[in-house]
């Protein structure tokens, strides 16, 4: 396994699909005989429409149970240690784990605010439960420098008020998983419904957290932004990967390509 | 043995009721995913309404189920028209129907003791013959009841699962829009089930209410069976329900013969299908939401 | 003290609406922010009860006044809670028609049991010996005294709602009941934080019965019917189920118009209060929830107002 994260830090994280397997409705959606996810720090997950690719990341959540097959963590991404095995763990164990996902539709939080959303995903376990009553300050000191950071960065018309539009509502899940300091983030079309402005943002936060050693995928139907910004694409259709590489051999095969996708992506 | 004919013959005679309601509530819930609450004074309904025609026209019990049946499957959908279907259309959420259906419940309980008297009434019918049944004594009340049930089964299964108009309304359970789309009315079937679910209640009302008495908690006091019967049976299909219905009626039976009282029977049965919700939920893990 | 005055159906009343409010706040952390439709809350209400009264009475107690009744008194709670944690298990994974069938469940359950078990419960015929731990004066003196104590405990179960508003664990349970999938996406464990919510809330629910059976002095199986769980229910959602106060201000409209106002103050019929007033309360209850969810769902407080709560609190 090559390694091609930063040198000076840990290798990042992978994750190891085997053999998984979904059907809906008699209907197969996934049908993945092996996928390592990870090799490269950001990683592009392409595709057309219906070919599995969001049905994939929920498999890997455990948000949908895997009719057959493995999914595993390998945290440092070395082979040799230990792997948590995800397809045993529920959903919610994620996070604590590193991986965490942001979701394709819009998902919020109507009745919340956005500080609201923002000291959510921050807070420990152990502030909220039942008795910790007195909690807020502490939670509110720990991470407000954090999350003004975020809010410097992304531009809300008004943190201390609700989400305005579906575009702030994408952005806010973002910064969810952002502060959540994953390992390992999936993000199933993170600059749908953004203007250029905030998705050149987005890459960039992307940019940095690779950086620091989390493994990126990006499922994206703007594929100028997978050649630009991923060092390795991986091509879904019809449930199953049949194109794995860098951007370059990718591009190659047009052909399948263009047969799902239609022509024009894959020229410059 | 004698336990088992006795548990069978009593179980299905004296909870065939339970079976036709549980198939009208299923009905409602298959389509719109509702639990209605509301459904208990239905059958509560359906008594008094029998009842009423019996004693104010001197008619006999069997000639009042056709107008029971009617009566109670127009209110069932008046209910639909001027509750349910403005609730849904005005954003209402699982959570809020539901009250609603509770709300609903509770003041047409209460609400019909002023036009129908608060002392529990009574059908004026002669005493029932006693038919032996594998040697199992049964009123012919009963009998019939199983009777009809099995009949009204068998209708209600042969039109859901296999008429054009049933599979109309199971295109409509699964996907509205779709079905609006090929042409399939949704207000006409939605109300034709309302209708049939109604009615399906009202008789099970009266065949509980000629055997006993009538009386305001009449159906409150069936429904959590019938939910838990509902629950179970599965939304999947009718015979589900039917199957379920069954085996609880000879389950409630057997226990009651067991433990001497029929309480225990059915704190067995409460216990028994919540847990088994429980584990069925458990291996059904998530939504796939995220 | 001369307590003339006071009208002894008075202090009933608004016992009453007292009581009631402290389950209102209580089911409003439950259905309110977290969206369980807990409609068993008379069966944690009544078991608190009879394990208070069964504790109290049943045994023969060797310690000295008033031990063995704050023991009772505990133990009523500590039931109530734990049948909490297990009704809770039962449900927290079930879709909401799951949630109805499983607390309406418990709740007959524990009616069954409460008329079964009559070497215990005393079956239909009630459960008696029930009396105040004091004794100050006539009955009116003990029972506003006890009344007191209601206040306090509510006064109680208000704060610790109105602070869980304003803490991590009020946002979480806000969370879970707007969108349980995706606060499980961001690691928070929903099913055990349902339980828990669920077992705390009963436990409340519990001692507010073992108050209840106090003042009650007899406790019937007849007293722990769906109209209790009506009563919370109509005075949450009429006030407003996403609002602390909803419960407050709903309960004293709902429950204090007709066990004090119409009990105390209208000059009705003496005959129509034993049928015709209380038919007509549910009745009247069972349709305010059907009026107030279709025209105006969240109350008459509306929606909860988080942005100014956020801004009130961290204002920097």
């Amino acid at each position: 396994m090559t390694k091609d994260c930063a040198p000076a830090l840990l290798s990042c994280p992978q994750i190891l699909v085997k053999d998984a397997t979904k059907s809906f409705s008699g209907r197969v959606v996934v049908d993945v005989k092996e996928l390592l996810l990870g090799e490269r720090p950001i990683e592009g997950l392409i595709g057309p429409n219906g070919a599995g690719k969001t049905t994939l990341m929920r498999m890997i959540m455990h948000s949908t149970p895997l009719d057959g097959g493995t999914i595993e963590l390998f945290q440092t991404g070395e082979h040799e240690d230990s792997s948590v095995l995800l397809s045993a763990l529920p959903t919610h164990q994620m996070a604590q784990l590193g991986v965490v996902k942001s979701n394709q539709v819009i998902m919020d939080f109507g009745k919340l605010t956005i500080w609201d959303s923002l000291l959510l995903a921050c807070a420990e376990a152990r502030f909220e439960r039942p008795h910790r009553i007195l909690s807020e300050r502490s939670v509110y000191s720990r991470h407000e420098e954090e999350i003004r950071a975020w809010l410097d960065f992304f531009p809300f018309v008004d943190p201390t008020g609700f989400a305005q539009s579906a575009g702030e509502k994408k952005l806010l899940d973002i910064v969810r998983c952002l502060l959540l300091k994953p390992r390992f983030l999936l993000l199933d079309e993170p600059t749908a419904g953004l203007p250029d402005e905030l998705t050149a943002k987005v890459m960039q936060a992307i940019k940095r957290l690779s950086e620091g050693g989390t493994t990126v995928v990006i499922v994206e139907h703007d594929l100028s932004l997978i050649w630009d910004v991923c060092e390795r694409v991986n091509f879904m259709a019809e449930g199953q990967v049949l194109l794995q590489g860098d951007p370059e051999e990718i591009r190659k095969h047009s052909t399948v390509i263009e047969k799902y996708l239609g022509k024009g992506h894959v020229a410059g | 043995m004698e336990f088992v004919t006795e548990s069978l013959v009593i179980g299905l005679t004296q909870y065939a009721p339970l079976i036709l309601s549980a198939m009208g509530l299923a009905l409602i819930y298959r389509l719109t995913g509702l639990i209605n609450v509301a459904y208990a004074e239905t059958i509560t309904l359906g008594a008094y309404i029998g009842m009423w025609i019996n004693t104010t026209f001197g008619i006999g019990f069997y000639a009042t189920l056709l107008p029971t049946g009617v009566a109670a499957g127009l209110l069932s959908v008046v209910t639909y028209l001027a509750i349910f279907r403005p609730a849904k259309q005005r954003g209402a959420g699982v959570l809020e129907m539901i009250i609603i259906s509770f709300g609903l419940s509770i003041f047409l309980r209460h609400g019909l003791q002023f036009v129908f008297g608060y002392p529990v009434r009574f059908y004026k019918v002669p005493r029932p013959d006693v038919v032996r049944v594998f040697d199992v004594g049964v009123t012919t009340f009963r009998l019939m009841a199983l009777v009809s049930v099995v009949v009204l089964a068998l209708l209600l299964y042969w039109f859901v699962q296999r008429s054009r108009l049933g599979l109309q309304i199971r295109a409509l359970a699964s996907d509205e829009d779709l079905a609006q789309v090929s042409g399939i009315r949704p207000l006409f079937v939605t109300v034709l089930i309302w209708f049939i679910a109604g009615a399906a209640g009202g008789l099970a009302g009266s065949f509980w209410g000629v055997g006993s008495n009538v009386a305001p908690l009449l159906g409150w006091r069936q429904f959590l069976f019938i939910f838990l019967v509902v629950m179970v049976g599965g939304a999947k299909n009718i015979g589900g329900v039917i199957i379920v219905g069954a085996v609880t009626g000879v389950a409630l039976a057997a226990m009651t013969l067991q433990f001497g009282q029929v309480l225990y029977a059915q704190l067995a049965l409460i216990v028994g299908f919540v847990v088994f919700m429980k584990l069925r939920a458990r291996r059904t893990v998530g939504a796939g939401k995220v | 003290m001369n307590l003339d005055w006071l009208d002894a159906f008075l202090l009933q009343g608004v016992f009453q609406v007292v009581m009631v409010m402290g389950l209102a706040l209580l089911l409003h952390l439950q259905m309110g922010l977290a969206r369980i439709a807990n409609f068993g809350v008379v069966g944690f209400w009544g078991l608190g009860a009879y394990s208070f009264a069964v504790l109290f009475v049943k045994v023969d107690w060797s310690l000295g006044a008033p031990w063995p009744f704050l023991i009772s008194m505990a133990f009523g709670t500590v039931v109530a809670g734990l049948a909490g944690l297990l009704v809770g298990w039962l449900i927290a994974d079930l879709e909401t028609e799951g949630v109805l069938v499983g607390t309406l469940g418990f709740a007959t359950s524990i009616w069954i049991l409460a008329v079964t078990e009559q070497d215990l419960t005393g079956g239909a015929l009630g459960m008696g010996g029930l009396r105040f731990p004091f004794d100050i004066g006539k009955t009116k003196a003990n029972e506003l005294l006890w009344f007191g104590i209601l206040f306090a405990v509510v006064a109680l179960i208000f704060l610790y709602v109105f602070r869980v508003h304003r803490s991590p664990y009020g946002r979480l349970l806000i969370a879970v009941g707007e969108n349980e999938p995706l606060a499980g996406s961001l690691g928070k464990p929903t099913f055990r934080t349902k339980l828990w919510l669920f077992a705390v809330g009963s436990a409340g629910m519990g001692l507010l019965g073992a108050i209840h059976g106090v003042m009650a002095h007899l406790l019937l199986p007849e007293s722990i019917g769906i109209n209790v769980t009506l009563a919370a229910m109509v005075g949450l959602v009429l006030g407003g189920m996403a609002r602390v106060w909803g419960a407050v201000i709903g309960v004293i409209l709902a429950v204090g118009l007709f066990d004090v106002v119409v009990q105390s103050y209208l000059p009705l019929p003496r005959s129509w209060y034993t049928q015709a007033i209380p038919v007509l309360r549910e009745m009247v209850f069972g349709g305010t929830l059907i009026v107030v969810l279709i025209i105006q769902p969240l109350g008459l407080l509306g929606d909860m107002r988080r942005d100014k709560l956020m801004r009130r609190i961290h204002r920097d």
